[in-house]
Parts: structure tokens; sequence; C-alpha cells
């Protein structure tokens, strides 16, 4: 792959998404919830029900300690007149390219969390994908999605 | 045509109809498990859903109005939100004309003109005379508007008379007997089988059934009964495919293509070219032995019930033809290019991958049906699939179009235009890392959703490659490619 793009998110992302994990992780405690109910906890279950609790606990303590920043630290863009560039992923890393003539429109959203931490994030949409840049600062966001639509607006071309 | 009109009175029949078409296997359920509720209350149901459904589809006629001024149509609809929908020519992706059974029968048509947006779908006109659904089509062509003069009209339909290609007889029958749809048939029957057990297992034809067979043991009976099912799947498929693709013609005009087909029910779908957004052909493994292939194309108008944008093109050709056969009809797509394909060291993982996928599905088999060792051996077919994953991977490109090829169980070759190239994904895993291989996928539009090509395992520096590609005026990758173009082989041909 070519050189990696310059920028990185807002680090106030970090925050937002520890809180998001937070709430958002909660639903694997159903999996020892649900082993309990079905099979009980006398004897061989009870041994297997604590691993699986270590085990969910720990994934969501690493959930909000960790990945957030891990993910942080992994999480570049660029958009200059031609295109735009993600590359983001841990384990998995994908790059993406958009040439800007195919941007059919660009939007700001903004959940709760990111509102409280005055954040956004930036949809691209495509005739057949979205992408996000996810967790922009404010002002920020507008202006890469401004830069989008301008450059956008230049490149145009029939579908 | 230029005051608001209303359809003929038959689309009132027909939307009630499509109604129930579309929700034929929702319907079918309810009936059996209404059935449970006596006989007389069945017959109570199917006359009452019927009228209901009958008197939406008039109220539904009753409010759509059309009208068609300076190249673009305008519908009213809808009874408590009214709609108004205005398309315009520069916006239509696909118009399709259909003649039904029903529409036949009065000597009408239906109109479906499809743009980008999902929408699209409700922009349908049900039933109109066939000479009006000209004129429509006539309005929305492109280039062919209003300019035209009435007394040139003789001189440009002399022009723009196309090349026609009919489907052989004997390629049908091919066509049908090897179609795809055979797992979908497949599918619809377990549900209706699965829905409809309950009833057959009460019923003497089942006591019957399990006399006539010699049902020593249920592994034969389950057998059998797979048997029969696999076999009706396979009718339904035959003559599914018969009756939509018979008939079938492919007609070029110098700005679009016409597809007419269908025996019953009698489809015309016209594709303006510039609309077009890949063009892929298909080798299925029931044809590839015989060195068949079928031509399908993408476009972003187009959308069945799943919002998949693909058209059959021509449902069946010999791989030796194809070139001359693209070559008529759409040349300014590449038939060959210098082919990337996956290194020597990304065999063992296309192997690896496929014996992941196979191993726990014979496991299931074998403990399921406590088989015998022996099933393991299938774990060779398994290795020998990974390995034609392998060779059939391919990626080459020219300055304007992209060549990806790959195989799941049909092997599929797709050209893309780079205008066409919605964006680039390039994907790498932490094994891969070590081992420099990348995953390659290309989207284009494609009915609702788009649709994703991708090859898997390629070298790490192809990457470098596609990325210049798709930059917009970016030439210097040709440069690069002067090299490669010498020692590699083509794609279509070479594979």
């Amino acid at each position: 792959m070519k050189k990696t793009p310059s920028k990185k998110l807002t680090p106030r992302a970090i925050r937002a998404w520890q809180w998001a994990a937070a709430g958002g992780n909660l639903f694997i405690f159903g999996i020892p919830a649900l082993y309990v109910t079905f099979l009980g906890w006398e004897g061989i279950h009870f041994w297997v029900l604590l691993a699986l609790i270590i085990l969910t606990l720990s994934y969501y303590i690493a959930g909000i300690i960790f990945i957030p920043y891990i993910r942080w630290r992994h999480w570049r863009y660029e958009i200059d007149e031609h295109e735009i560039d993600l590359l983001r992923g841990v384990l998995i890393r994908r790059r993406t390219l958009i040439p800007l003539s195919r941007v059919q429109h660009v939007d700001t959203t903004q959940g709760p969390i990111l509102r409280w931490y005055k954040l956004a994030s930036v949809t691209i949409s495509t005739a057949a994908t979205t992408h996000e840049i996810s967790a922009l600062d404010e002002m920020i966001a507008d202006h890469v999605r401004d830069t989008i639509s301008t450059y956008a607006r230049l490149a145009e071309e029939d579908v | 045509m230029s005051e608001f009109r209303r359809q003929h009175p038959i689309a009132a029949v027909a939307r009630a109809l499509a109604l129930i078409k579309g929700n034929l296997v929702t319907i079918i359920v309810l009936l059996v498990v209404g059935s449970r509720g006596g006989e007389a209350s069945v017959i109570w149901w199917i006359a009452g859903g019927f009228i209901t459904l009958l008197i939406l589809g008039i109220i539904s006629w009753w409010r759509f109005l059309y009208k068609i001024e300076d190249g673009q149509v305008h519908i009213k609809r809808g009874l408590f939100v009214r709609q108004n929908m205005y398309l315009t020519r520069d916006r239509v992706q696909v118009i399709d004309i259909t003649a039904g059974v029903l529409q036949r029968m009065f000597g009408l048509v239906k109109v479906e003109i499809k743009t980008a947006a999902s929408s699209s779908r409700e922009a349908t006109i049900d039933a109109i005379s066939r000479a009006d659904a000209e004129i429509i089509t006539e309005k929305l062509k492109k280039n062919n508007g209003s300019t035209v003069e009435a007394g040139n009209e003789d001189e440009v339909t002399e022009t723009n008379r196309g090349i026609t290609y009919h489907l052989p007889g004997k390629n049908l029958l091919v066509a049908a007997s090897t179609s795809g749809s055979f797992g979908i048939a497949l599918s619809v029957i377990g549900t209706v089988f699965s829905q409809a057990e309950p009833l057959i297992s009460e019923n003497e034809m089942y006591e019957w059934f399990l006399n006539v067979i010699p049902a020593e043991t249920d592994l034969f009976l389950i057998i059998t009964v797979i048997g029969v099912l696999v076999l009706f799947a396979w009718l339904m498929s035959f003559f599914g495919t018969l009756f939509s693709y018979g008939d079938f013609g492919l007609t070029v005009y110098n700005d679009e293509l016409v597809i007419t087909r269908g025996i019953f029910e009698k489809k015309r779908i016209t594709i303006p070219f510039n609309r077009i957004q890949a063009i892929w052909i298909m080798e299925g493994i029931l044809r590839q032995p015989f060195g068949y292939c079928s031509v399908h194309l993408e476009s972003a108008g187009y959308g069945d019930s799943k919002g998949n944008g693909s058209i059959l093109l021509f449902p069946l050709i010999k791989k030796k033809k194809l070139d001359p056969f693209l070559e008529k009809i759409v040349p300014e797509y590449i038939k060959s290019a210098p082919a990337q394909k996956p290194p020597q060291r990304a065999m063992r993982r296309y192997i690896f991958k496929s014996l992941l996928i196979s191993a726990p599905v014979i496991a299931g088999l074998w403990w399921l049906f406590d088989a015998s060792l022996w099933i393991w051996v299938l774990l060779i077919p398994a290795v020998f699939w990974g390995w034609l994953r392998y060779r059939d991977a391919a990626i080459g490109w020219d300055y304007d179009n992209i060549m990806i090829s790959f195989r799941n169980l049909a092997k599929t070759t797709a050209v893309i235009k780079k205008t066409r190239a919605q964006d680039l994904h390039i994907e790498q895993s932490w094994i891969q890392k070590f081992r420099n291989l990348i995953n390659v996928n290309l989207h284009v539009a494609s009915g609702d959703q788009g649709r994703s090509f991708s090859v898997k395992e390629l070298e790490l520096s192809v990457s470098d490659y596609l990325e210049r590609w798709i930059r917009k005026g970016d030439n210097s990758h040709s440069e690069d490619m002067k090299e490669k173009t010498q020692q590699s082989v083509p794609v279509w041909r070479g594979i």
C-alpha cells in the first residue's frame, strides 16, 4: 500500500467510544446468563460458568479501556481533490479509496454521546456503498463535509 | 398525451394479482394454518381476501393518473398521501415493458420506468395500450426526444434499426436444464413441503407412499424423499427458465440494448448503453464442462424484490463465440487484459479456507447420519475446489477498464469501466501481512444496494497499481504496466 493517509481522528473520540462500549457491550453478559438459565450451575457447570464470566468480564473491560484507544491509533483519513482515502481496522486493515466524482451525497450525523463530546461523524455515500469517518470534532466534521461536497461538485460526472 | 389519463380498468385486476403473486408463500402458509379451522372457513378466507384485494386494486386504479410532457412522465398516485412523481429523461436507467397473460388478453402492456433511486419500483403503469407504451419509450429515449421532426421519422428508424441475436432452441434447452435457479426452486419446495408436511402425514397418500416404496431403512426413505424433491426442483427450474427465457431476442441499437423474452409473459427491457454499470459472464459448474457461459449486466435502475440489479443479457453462449459476440454488443469493454494472479504462496491459503468451510459440514453429516469414515473422502473435492478458486482468481486492467475474475461455485469474470467503479477497497488481515498478500474489492452501483466484485490473496504490490489506477487523470501506472504486459497472460482467454 502507498503512504498512509495523514489525518487522525479527534482524540476525544476515544472517550466517546469508551462510553459507547460501556453501554453497547452489556449484551455479552447475556451469554453466561443464558448458560445459567438452561444448564444451571451445579458440578462441572460451575467451572464453565466461572470461565465464561471471567472471559466476558475481561472482554468487557478490555472493550472499554484498550480497544477504543487501539482503534483510534489505527484510524487515518485524507481528502484531496481527487479522492477520499480511509485506512482503518486493527486485525484486518481496510483501505478504501473513493474517487470524488462518485460521491453522491455527504452528511454529518451526531448521536447523544458524540454530541456530549462535541463530535460528529461524516457519512459519505456513493451509488453503491456508504462509508463513515466516525467521531471528528464538530468544526472539523463540518469542514470535511463542505470540502468533500465542494470537490465532488467540481468532479461531477453522470452516474 | 399532454393531459392526465387513467389506465385501462384491467389495471385494478392486475394490481390485485400482483399483490397475490408477491405474497404467494405467505398466503400458502396462511391457508395451511387456516385450513385447520374446517373447510368452510377456508373458502370464506379466500373469497374475502380476494374481494379486499380487488377493492384495493380498484382504488389504486382510480387514483392513478399519468401524463407525458416535454420528455418527462408525471404520475399522480396514492389514496391518503397524494404522491406526485416526475421522471425525467436524463434520470431514466431502464425501461421495462411486460405483457403478462392478463394484459395480453386485452392487448395491453405494463410499463416500468426505472431510475437509480429506490422509489423507482413505484413508477409502474400496470395496463396501457402498446401504442401508448411505445410513445412513452420514444419520449424518454435520451437523444431521441422532441428534436426529431415528424417528416424525418422514417429516416431515423432506418439508421437506428438494430441487429437482433436470438437464442437457438437447442441452447435454450441446455440453458433450462443447467439453470442456476435450481437451488432457489429447491428452497421454495423445501418451505412448502415443511409447511405441508403435517397435512400429508395425516393423509392416506402418505400411507400409500410408504407402502409403495421398499422402505427397508430410514436412510433409504430419506434418500428417496430427497431424490424426489431434487427432481421436482429441477423440473420447476427447467420449465421456469423455459417459459421466462423462451423466444429470447437481444437487439442492439445505436444507443441502447433491447431484450425481449418470455413465452406466456412477454417482457421487453430497454437499457441505454450509458447506463450499464458492469458486464459479467458466469460459467456455472454444470455449464463450464460443456464450454457454455451466460452473459449478465449490472444496472443501477433495475431491481428485483431483493434489490439486486442484475439483468441476464444472454442466457447461454459457447465461450468460444463470446469474444466476437461482445465485440458487436459492447465494443468499448475489453475482452482481455494482462492478468495479475495470486502468487504461488497464496494457494495453500485458498485450500486451507475451503477445508475450513467443508470440514465442519462433513463432520456434521458424519455425526448426523452415523456414516462410515469413508465420508471424509469428501475432503479431496474440497481441496480441489480450493485449488480451482486459486486458479480462477485474477485481476487485470487497462486505462479505462478493469477485469476481475473469481470463483465461488460458478466462475465469474466481470469487466467494469473505471468511471463506474464506485470505490476501491483493499483489505489485509494480520496473517496476510506476514505473507504480503491483500484482498481487493470493487463496488459498482446495482439495484438499491450495489454489488461488489472481489479477488482474494493478491500480491501486495498490486494495491499500489490499483490505487493509482483509480485516481482520476493519473496515467503513470500504464508505464509500469507495460513491463508486466510482456510476462503475463490474458485473463479472459488464458484461464
